[in-house]
């Protein structure tokens, strides 16, 4: 709903850093800013209340207690604010709820309501390179819970080689970009989940080449010129 | 002005890793239509490490495509399950015509039945023959038939293949090209001859082969040890020609389930000492074999080409065959001696060979530069490049059909694409098979119209092209 089909932006840094990003995020305008935000308040509404649902349903199960606030303690104590919880309006609508609903069911259901509830909107994966020191891979991670992305340094020294490869994946034969890492009996693919086309896997292959190694590719230095000009002030650029 | 080139795609289950003649047929006409500057992608199956797209020499383009694998290294028939994968292959590499070898690869019958769905102009190559009476053949030729019912154009690797073929698949004779094989005669050069003044004294002529009248004479075999290639009959053969020309010796290379046969012919017969078995063999070193012997010696029951035999003349020797399938269309009757499949005239067809030999009669050393005359992959290619001109309209139906009057025939050709047409081709294949060949191919457009729609073609990338070679002129 709010993504597109990945597009690639290229952030230049310094002369000598390129970082290459494939996003499903569209670049960010007033609505769809107010929007995301609008979407965030309602997943953590609907996160809390699961969560609450989830507290009552336990407290009423013969493992769980139900807070009981003793009078002496404060009122900004852990059982005096969970008595409060309860006693609001929500808290009295999900004592009756978790009472009447069966009990495996519902703890199933949640679970997979907060999963969906925690579920990262776009994909983002990156490639950042530095030269003379190597090269980060990163891949943001599918939960919010789970952190922000997987990332992985390959210094220069061990990059035998950047290209571009061909294999099946389902019903299709996709074109992918690999990093040869020494020692290593796999390659390493960049963009792993959102595998871009064609045309964006040359275009990030020529510029990693480009500013890893100072110089161009074979057979393609006049257009490597140009886009060395173009690229030059640093800028983002979509694709 | 430069002629049109072609984007193809060969088919066959049958391809490198794996030895065979298919597969060297495959990868040498590829390698010379690319020479001639057409592009040529082949379609494979997955062999054991042997998976993904790969890089030949020339720039072959190699897509192992990963399925299970159910007998001798043919795919399991999916029949629908390739084709959203084989549209994709097609789309990205831009493939006009598709190439498919062997009749008994199913991964070749199913790209043909794709191919017509997508339009795409299609071409089959025969290497077998296959006969008409035991229930797999039956099988297997109506399998053809139903492939065969909608295809542009079949090649034969000999006329004895072509009228099997044409009578198997009730095909309209003019379709069907033949088209032999061919070998690299420079890997199969026999061995350096003396210079005529290095030798002590001058011998007008020289002789074929060096050999006195006790020197031995040895028979080479190199072939699988199948039934189909007649190692009954050599193993029955073997003993009596030792018997009757004791000067001789047998060498052996090859493997397969009758070798365990051979052996215990071997030592029911105390002949340690005059057959000699190598076992299985790489093709590259089969040269290095055969130039050991004389006389090559190929028993088998059935064949369609048999490369193997000029193989062996062009190597240099006299080659004793049984007389079946294609074989006699291969050599010229100089250098061949020719058997009845049956053990007393192959016997008999070896002790001639011998006698001829020892009478120097036969000149060998001239049959490398004949063989190399007759047969090479540049001029397969070029005939190959014909028929692809032909079935694309470069060429006009007069001359590429030739002249004919047997009017009827005329509907099957100048296939066109309409769904309509290609029902009523396979509706003609028997009362049931018409009608679940028809099924099939209406379930088969319907999957191509899905695929049109899940994954359109404009979605598709195109693959970039190996540098391709200047197209080559007819006449060179």
């Amino acid at each position: 709903m709010f993504t597109t089909t990945p597009y690639l932006r290229i952030r230049r840094p310094s002369p000598t850093t390129a970082e290459f990003i494939v996003s499903t995020l569209p670049p960010p305008t007033m609505a769809l800013r107010l929007s995301f935000y609008a979407l965030y308040t309602a997943r953590l509404i609907v996160g809390s209340l699961l969560l609450l649902f989830l507290y009552v349903a336990w407290a009423q199960s013969p493992y769980g207690t139900l807070p009981s606030p003793s009078p002496s303690a404060s009122p900004l104590s852990i059982g005096a604010l969970l008595a409060a919880i309860l006693a609001s309006r929500p808290g009295v609508l999900a004592t009756e709820l978790a009472s009447k609903s069966p009990r495996t069911l519902a703890f199933e259901l949640c679970a997979v309501a907060l999963w969906a509830a925690t579920r990262r909107l776009y994909t983002e994966e990156s490639l950042l390179v530095l030269r003379g020191l190597g090269v980060q891979t990163s891949s943001s991670k599918g939960n919010i819970l789970a952190g922000r992305a997987t990332t992985r340094f390959i210094p220069t020294s061990k990059i035998q080689d950047i290209f571009i490869n061909e294999a099946f994946l389902g019903f299709e034969v996709r074109h992918y970009l690999v990093i040869v890492v020494d020692d290593e009996p796999d390659v390493v693919v960049v963009f792993p989940k959102l595998l871009p086309r064609a045309r964006v896997v040359e275009s990030v292959w020529r510029g990693v080449k480009e500013c890893l190694y100072e110089r161009g590719t074979v057979g393609d230095r006049y257009v490597l010129e140009k886009k060395r000009e173009r690229c030059g002030g640093g800028g983002a650029r979509a694709y | 002005m430069s002629r049109r080139t072609y984007n193809i795609a060969m088919v066959c289950d049958f391809f490198y890793p794996q030895p065979g003649g298919v597969e060297s047929h495959i990868y040498q006409l590829a390698t010379k239509l690319i020479d001639r500057g057409h592009k040529v992608i082949v379609i494979t199956h997955a062999y054991e490490d042997r998976k993904g797209i790969r890089y030949l020499t020339n720039g072959v383009k190699v897509f192992h495509v990963p399925f299970a694998i159910i007998y001798r290294s043919s795919t399991f028939p999916t029949v629908f399950s390739f084709f959203p994968l084989f549209r994709n292959i097609m789309i990205r590499e831009r493939i006009e015509i598709v190439h498919g070898h062997a009749t008994m690869s199913t991964l070749c019958q199913e790209a043909i039945l794709h191919g017509r769905t997508m339009g795409l102009r299609t071409v089959f190559t025969d290497h077998s023959l296959v006969g008409f009476t035991d229930a797999g053949s039956i099988f297997t030729n109506k399998l053809l038939k139903f492939t065969l019912s909608d295809v542009d154009h079949v090649i034969c690797v000999s006329h004895t293949g072509k009228e099997n073929t044409v009578l198997r698949a009730a095909l309209d004779p003019l379709m069907v090209s033949v088209i032999p094989n061919a070998l690299v005669s420079d890997d199969f050069k026999p061995l350096p001859r003396p210079e005529p003044s290095s030798l002590p004294f001058a011998q007008h002529p020289l002789p074929a082969h060096p050999l006195g009248p006790n020197d031995t004479l040895t028979i080479v075999v190199v072939s699988r040890l199948f039934y189909n290639k007649g190692t009954d009959l050599l193993t029955a053969a073997i003993p009596r020609i030792l018997e009757n020309h004791p000067n001789t010796r047998f060498i052996i290379a090859g493997s397969g389930p009758k070798a365990i046969d051979l052996q215990q012919m071997i030592e029911q017969n105390v002949l340690q000492d005059k057959v000699e078995m190598l076992g299985p063999v790489r093709h590259e070193k089969v040269r290095d074999i055969m130039v050991k012997g004389h006389i090559y010696l190929h028993p088998s029951l059935t064949e369609a080409f048999g490369t193997v035999i000029v193989e062996a003349a062009s190597c240099g020797l006299y080659v004793v065959c049984t007389a079946v399938g294609g074989i006699p269309e291969v050599l010229p009757s100089h250098m061949t001696v020719f058997a009845k499949p049956e053990e007393n005239d192959l016997v008999a067809a070896t002790g001639r060979a011998i006698a001829a030999l020892r009478a120097n009669k036969v000149r060998t050393e001239r049959f490398h530069e004949q063989v190399k005359a007759m047969y090479s992959w540049t001029n397969v290619a070029k005939r190959t490049e014909r028929v692809y001109r032909g079935i694309s309209g470069d060429i006009s139906e007069e001359e590429f059909y030739g002249a004919d009057d047997a009017s009827h025939w005329s509907v099957t050709r100048g296939r066109n694409f309409a769904l309509i047409d290609r029902l009523k081709r396979y509706y003609g294949c028997g009362v049931w098979a018409g009608k679940l060949f028809c099924l099939c191919v209406v379930i088969d457009y319907l999957i191509f119209v899905f695929c049109e729609w899940w994954w359109p073609g404009d979605q598709i990338d195109i693959a970039r092209d190996w540098p391709r070679k200047p197209p080559a002129s007819d006449d060179d």
